[in-house]
Formats: structure tokens, C-alpha cells, sequence
């Protein structure tokens, strides 16, 4: 069955940054955001949002994880 | 939502009523627990363990606040948790073994869990005041409950294959006696009815089906069309059986025994 990368941002109180705090493995956008919030949960958040990882666009293009993803992807 | 009533006022057939609605809430709470905790370590993914885990704290957390509401009975609650025999629970039938693969845990999360949600939602829009202020945090934490076995429940009816084929067993298998359960209307139900603490039979009913029919015609299965099993056991307000001696132990906390605290 096929699972999808999604990639956990969350940010602890408001006007604290969003933060990557790490990714859950899920088959639709219901279940990821079951995942995050309860693989997540040692905190109470602010704000959490979950992004399928090939969603993101990285504006660099150096050694950041997800410049490096994305160019893995490409080849 | 009715009057609200006085549970120490309660006439003797009124009381033992009340305690067996709580008390077949609240085994079932806690036999869902057990078997949630069953696949925190073989379930599909990572991901979903946790998630499991985090169903079983919720579940046990939902059948002490519903254990102690027998205080206003009079009942001692911690007799009804640690030391009942196991032929006393009162959990819905389709609790009473382990779910024996992940489809049939799906079917629990998707079928037992919502039947027994559908049961609290009625029990809190009723005139018991403790149900009113103490079951809408549960339902709140039911949520995620509901979308993740519904979001199984449709990966799963989606295959073909064995997988499937399991998920159709443990739903013909465990939806006769959760509407037996969900639309119970014997004497004490109807007293209990009567009294407000909870909504008709057919109104319960009813939004049990609404809540399970599109997932169940996934299997090709007709939920109003399911007949209510027929082995009702009217002493403890659920169908015939009981958990295994195990299971029971582990809700009773058996091994636990010398680590209670009063």
C-alpha cells in the first residue's frame, strides 16, 4: 500500500517560529494529521501543520535536506 | 436535554438500571483499551502504534471517568473495577477477544468504538448531570478515533484480496450484536429512557446507522438491513458471552494487584 512523506511544522506559542519538528509516513492528509498529533503530542502546540514533502520548494539551492531531496527526485 | 435527576433518589429498579447503562459503558471503555493496547506493537506502520497507544490511554482514561460515576449510586468503584469475575463484565460482545488481525481491528475501531461513542453521545445530551459535564471531553477526544478507523476502514475495503475478505468477516461478524446493544430497549432501557438519562431506542439506532452506512457498502454490506442478534442477556445489558478469563484479568489489573493505592 502506498504511503506518502508528509513533514511535521509546528511552532510551540504563538510568534515562536514554525519549526520542523519531523515527518510521519500516512496514505491520505486525515491520517497524517492523526499521526503528527499523536506522534507529536509530548508538547502542546500552538500551531502544528503537516506538508507533503514533495510539495516543498526549496529557495536555495545548496546541502539543505530538502534541495537535496528534490534533486534525488529529479535524477 | 431532560430535567436533570438525582441519582441517590433514584427508586431500587431505576438504580440498578443506571448502574448496568454505566457499567456496560464503562467494561467496554476498558475491554477497547485492551485491545487497542494489543496491536500498539504489530500494527502496519510506526505511525499508527502510536496512534494506537494513544487510543488506548484515551479509552482507559474514559472508563475510569465512567467508573466513578457509580459514586452516586452508592457502588463502590473500585470493587467494580479490580474485583469482578469475569462473568459479571458487561463489555459489548464484539470486545470480548482479541481482534485476531488488523482488519478486525479496524472493524472494532470503525464499528465498536463508534456504537459505543453513539451510546455517550445519548447518554450526555441526557438528564443525568455527571454525563452531561463528563462525556463531551471524552466524545472530543473520540474524534480521531473515528477518522482514523474510518480512514482504514476505507484503505482496507479499497483492496482486494485477503485483506478485504477480513474486513467483511469482522463486520457481518460483530455488527449483530452492536445493534442489539445500540438499540436495546428491554425494561431497563426503557426505564432509563423514561427517566431521560438516555434517548430512545430507535433514535439510537438510527444514528448509529447513519454513522457506519457509507463505510459499511464499501463491503457490500447493508447496515439496515442487519438483524440484532438475539441472545440478549438482560442482567448485564449486553448479548450473550463474556471476555476471556484473560482478558478480564488484564481489565481487572490482576498482575497489578499490590501496586493499588487507594
Amino acid at each position: 500500500m502506498r504511503e506518502i512523506l508528509y513533514d511535521v511544522f509546528a511552532r510551540k506559542d504563538r510568534g515562536d517560529p514554525l519549526s520542523h519538528i519531523g515527518y510521519v509516513d500516512a496514505f491520505d492528509e486525515e491520517t497524517a494529521k492523526i499521526y503528527a498529533l499523536t506522534t507529536y503530542s509530548e508538547q502542546t502546540w500552538f500551531e502544528m501543520c503537516v506538508v507533503e514533502r514533495s510539495s516543498i520548494i526549496p529557495v536555495t539551492d545548496g546541502e539543505g535536506l530538502f534541495a537535496q531531496l528534490r534533486r534525488a527526485r529529479n535524477e | 436535554m431532560s430535567d436533570v435527576i438525582d441519582p441517590a433518589a433514584l427508586g431500587d429498579e431505576d438504580r440498578a438500571a443506571l448502574q448496568r447503562l454505566i457499567l456496560t459503558l464503562a467494561d467496554s471503555k476498558r475491554l477497547l483499551g485492551i485491545r487497542y493496547s494489543d496491536w500498539i506493537l504489530g500494527s502496519p506502520s510506526v505511525e499508527t502504534g502510536i496512534a494506537t497507544s494513544s487510543m488506548t490511554q484515551d479509552e482507559w482514561g474514559h472508563a475510569r471517568l465512567l467508573y466513578a460515576m457509580l459514586k452516586s449510586l452508592n457502588t463502590d468503584p473500585r470493587a467494580a473495577e479490580h474485583d469482578r469475575a469475569t462473568s459479571e463484565y458487561a463489555s459489548i460482545a464484539a470486545l470480548d477477544e482479541e481482534a485476531p488481525d488488523w482488519a478486525a481491528l479496524v472493524a472494532m475501531m470503525t464499528l465498536a468504538d463508534r456504537a459505543i461513542t453513539v451510546m455517550l453521545e445519548s447518554f450526555s445530551r441526557g438528564s443525568l448531570e455527571q454525563a452531561g459535564s463528563r462525556v463531551p471531553k471524552m466524545l472530543a477526544e473520540e474524534e480521531f478515533h473515528t477518522s482514523l478507523g474510518a480512514a482504514w476502514y476505507r484503505r482496507l475495503a479499497g483492496t482486494e484480496g485477503e485483506a478485504h475478505e477480513l474486513l467483511v468477516r469482522a463486520t457481518t461478524s460483530m455488527l449483530p450484536t452492536l445493534i442489539a446493544w445500540v438499540g436495546a430497549d428491554d425494561p431497563p432501557m426503557k426505564r432509563m429512557v423514561e427517566a431521560g438519562v438516555i434517548e430512545a431506542a430507535g433514535d439510537r439506532l438510527a444514528a448509529f446507522r447513519d454513522a457506519v452506512r457509507d463505510l459499511t457498502a464499501l463491503v457490500d454490506v447493508d447496515v439496515d438491513t442487519v438483524e440484532p442478534s438475539t441472545d440478549w442477556d438482560g442482567a448485564r445489558g449486553r448479548t450473550a458471552g463474556q471476555p476471556s478469563e484473560e482478558s478480564a484479568a488484564r481489565a481487572r489489573g490482576d498482575l497489578n494487584r499490590a501496586l493499588l493505592v487507594d
